[in-house]
């Protein structure tokens, strides 16, 4: 017997749960709705769920808090997908932060989160990372480099940003997340797909060449993104996790 | 001194109300000043010259009387005795002189003629010289020449330290005239840079002092509760546009969904995109206040060029037309997230009006970096450019429905702009098409 997603969408607003909900399972999804975090821990306590559906704005402990109780729970291993009414670059940073896999800005089309849902189910399951960032925040350090997974940028030496494109910082994310692993070009494209997955049809070669370029990779001997050949590439380089920023 | 030779040359009137103050302080001191002093300079003279002449008078009579009296040998003996500091007798007809008419040997000559009683013939004479020295001639009853030999010493009514005390005593006055002035001015010019200076989001700011004379503590006082209103109607802003979009998302997110839910139609999709353009409305609205408001990011140093391209790959990701035609190498410090969002909002323009957009980045004239947005669409006629940036601005010919947008972008732009501490410009490239500019040091 297939196994069938099951999600759990935890929003204040009845009628969003029901539509949100109905069109989920219009496409095949398994789908429980709570209204608050108490029915949510309540839910979780007796059932198995493959990912939250997750509003910030509601009453009582909101989304952020609930996501960072869920990431330091022993429910920290369920996809999380935040649903945020706010726009503002700092609150999407604030639910990466908290550890979501990914967001939503209200108001969505349905089509998109169900994409979304598809998308982080894919990641999560096709390849789970070695490295178990579970509270975002923290500063990845590797070779000469430190990567602000808040900000999304790299930082040298002298504490000097250099921007990341959103695929960029993706793909740089797979790598380090399975480092000393070799990807091929397959996984890397799905697990690089993000937002705008349908519209993304850059080849892997040429953001790995790229992300090379921004690291300062030497493409003939590089450091940290290897080619092996005929299969794929392999991130080189050991990766701690650094304190949380202040 | 320099804003005194203007106005005695009257052709300017300092500026600053420093100097106006300053100068009509000044002016006025002084010349009461030496109105007093000139009126007890007169009085003292006028009661000096009255004594000394009435000492005159009388021993002078005196003494040619007693000299009339004596015999001829007896005289000499006496005369040096009837001298005084500033006349001598000497028997004899004197030295040859001149005759006097000045004012003074008229008057001398008067007194003396009135106390001798008109007996003897006075002629007087001066001698000249560089001591002013005069002689008055007479012939004794017997017959000889006596010669009364003046020499009058300026009448100085005031000691000679005197004018040394007027130069303190000015100097004083100017020292003072300058204190008060600047007690008075400064605190109107501290007022002036707090209002320049006036911040209302940034709370933490410091407030203008309010100590100091009451008026000044008084002003200052206002001036602060001033800033707080300010600062306070800000925040309600932001809060009730923040309320008001956040009350909206909930039913515009219903809507959307069961749009969605419904079978595929005409309706559907004109249903979807009026969403669509509510809800860009009541996002950038609420962009718009917070670029007002500030985000509170905090300034990071950020590699122009990284930053620059991860801009362009981003949309090219997409299937945008956005290329980096120029770039400079080098690092600035500013806000990374602002910074974005002005250069997106340009490239959003272009990209909706032409297409297409490139970025270019350079130094300016100051070592500033530029970084400009251009498109080769359709421009903005030369006198809307500075509308343009004014919240809702749509040109009409060419920003109808269709093409959507709520003509907030330039004016976040422009707020985000002034946050960081740039400066935006707009201009028609030659050969059509709008560019964008942003600078920053």
């Amino acid at each position: 017997m297939d196994h069938v997603d099951h999600v759990l969408i935890v929003d204040d607003d009845r009628e969003i749960r029901e539509l949100v909900s109905g069109y989920l399972q219009k496409n095949g999804l398994r789908t429980s709705v709570a209204a608050d975090g108490r029915q949510m821990r309540s839910f979780l306590d007796a059932n198995a769920v493959d990912l939250i559906v997750l509003d910030v704005m509601m009453p009582g402990d909101d989304g952020l808090v609930l996501c960072r109780e869920l990431r330091s729970g022993r429910h920290k291993a369920i996809p999380i997908l935040m649903l945020t009414a706010r726009t503002d670059e700092m609150d999407r940073i604030l639910g990466l932060e908290m550890g979501a896999d990914d967001y939503l800005a209200k108001p969505f089309a349905a089509r998109e989160l169900l994409a979304r849902i598809k998308a982080v189910l894919r990641r999560t399951r096709m390849l789970p990372p070695n490295l178990q960032i579970s509270e975002a925040g923290q500063l990845l350090t590797f070779g000469d480099w430190r990567l602000d997974t808040v900000a999304r940028h790299l930082l040298d030496k002298e504490g000097t940003a250099i921007a990341l494109s959103g695929a960029e910082y993706r793909l740089l994310r797979v790598f380090i997340d399975h480092p000393q692993r070799v990807l091929n070009r397959d996984q890397l494209l799905s697990l690089t797909q993000g937002r705008d997955a349908e519209l993304f049809d850059r080849s892997i070669d040429l953001l790995v060449s790229r992300l090379r370029q921004r690291l300062g990779d030497d493409a003939r001997e590089p450091i940290y993104i290897k080619t092996v050949r005929s299969e794929g590439y392999v991130f080189s380089v050991p990766v701690e996790i650094s304190e949380p920023r202040q | 001194m320099r804003a005194a030779t203007s106005i005695l040359s009257g052709l300017m009137w300092p500026s600053t109300l420093r100097s106006r103050i300053f100068l009509i302080l000044l002016i006025g001191l002084a010349f009461a000043y030496g109105l007093s002093f000139s009126v007890l300079y007169m009085e003292r003279y006028m009661s000096a010259k009255a004594v000394m002449l009435g000492t005159l008078e009388h021993d002078v009579a005196t003494s040619i009387a007693v000299l009339d009296r004596l015999a001829p040998d007896q005289r000499v003996d006496l005369v040096d005795r009837l001298g005084r500091g500033n006349y001598s007798f000497v028997l004899g007809p004197g030295l040859p002189g001149v005759p006097d008419t000045s004012s003074k040997g008229v008057e001398i000559l008067g007194k003396i003629e009135e106390a001798v009683g008109h007996r003897f013939p006075i002629r007087i004479e001066r001698i000249p010289g560089e001591v002013s020295r005069l002689q008055a001639h007479l012939t004794l009853s017997d017959g000889s020449p006596l010669t009364i030999d003046v020499t009058p010493k300026g009448v100085m009514p005031i000691a000679a330290w005197l004018p040394y005390v007027f130069a303190v005593q000015m100097a004083l006055l100017v020292l003072c005239a300058w204190f008060a002035v600047r007690q008075a001015i400064r605190p109107l010019g501290e007022l002036a840079a707090a209002a320049d200076a006036l911040d209302p989001n940034n709370k933490d700011g410091p407030a203008l002092s309010e100590t100091g004379p009451s008026e000044v503590a008084h002003a200052a006082r206002a001036f602060n509760a001033m800033r707080e209103r300010i600062a306070h109607y800000l925040e309600e802003r932001v809060q009730i546009l923040a309320a008001i979009s956040h009350d909206l998302q909930t039913p515009i997110t219903r809507m959307r969904l069961r749009a969605d839910m419904a079978e595929d139609s005409p309706e559907k999709d004109k249903l979807v995109h009026d969403l669509g353009e509510i809800q860009r409305l009541v996002q950038d609205g609420i962009a718009y206040a917070r670029s007002a408001h500030g985000s509170g990011e905090k300034n990071a140093r950020i590699d122009l060029a990284s930053f620059i391209d991860s801009i362009s790959y981003d949309y090219q990701d997409i299937g945008k037309a956005v290329t980096v035609v120029g770039l400079v190498q080098g690092a600035v410090f500013t806000k990374p997230h602002a910074l974005r969002r002005i250069l997106s909002n340009f490239i959003d323009n272009a990209l909706k009006f032409a297409g297409a957009a490139e970025i270019s980045v350079g130094r300016g004239a100051a070592d500033d970096i530029v970084i400009t947005v251009m498109d080769r669409g359709p421009g903005i006629p030369d006198d809307m450019l500075e509308a343009a940036m004014q919240p809702f601005f749509r040109l009409e010919q060419s920003r109808n429905r269709e093409t959507g947008g709520t003509g907030l972008g330039l004016a976040i732009a422009q707020q985000l702009t002034a946050k960081i501490g740039g400066s935006l410009r707009l201009y028609n490239r030659t050969g059509g098409g709008l560019a964008a500019e942003v600078t920053i040091r």
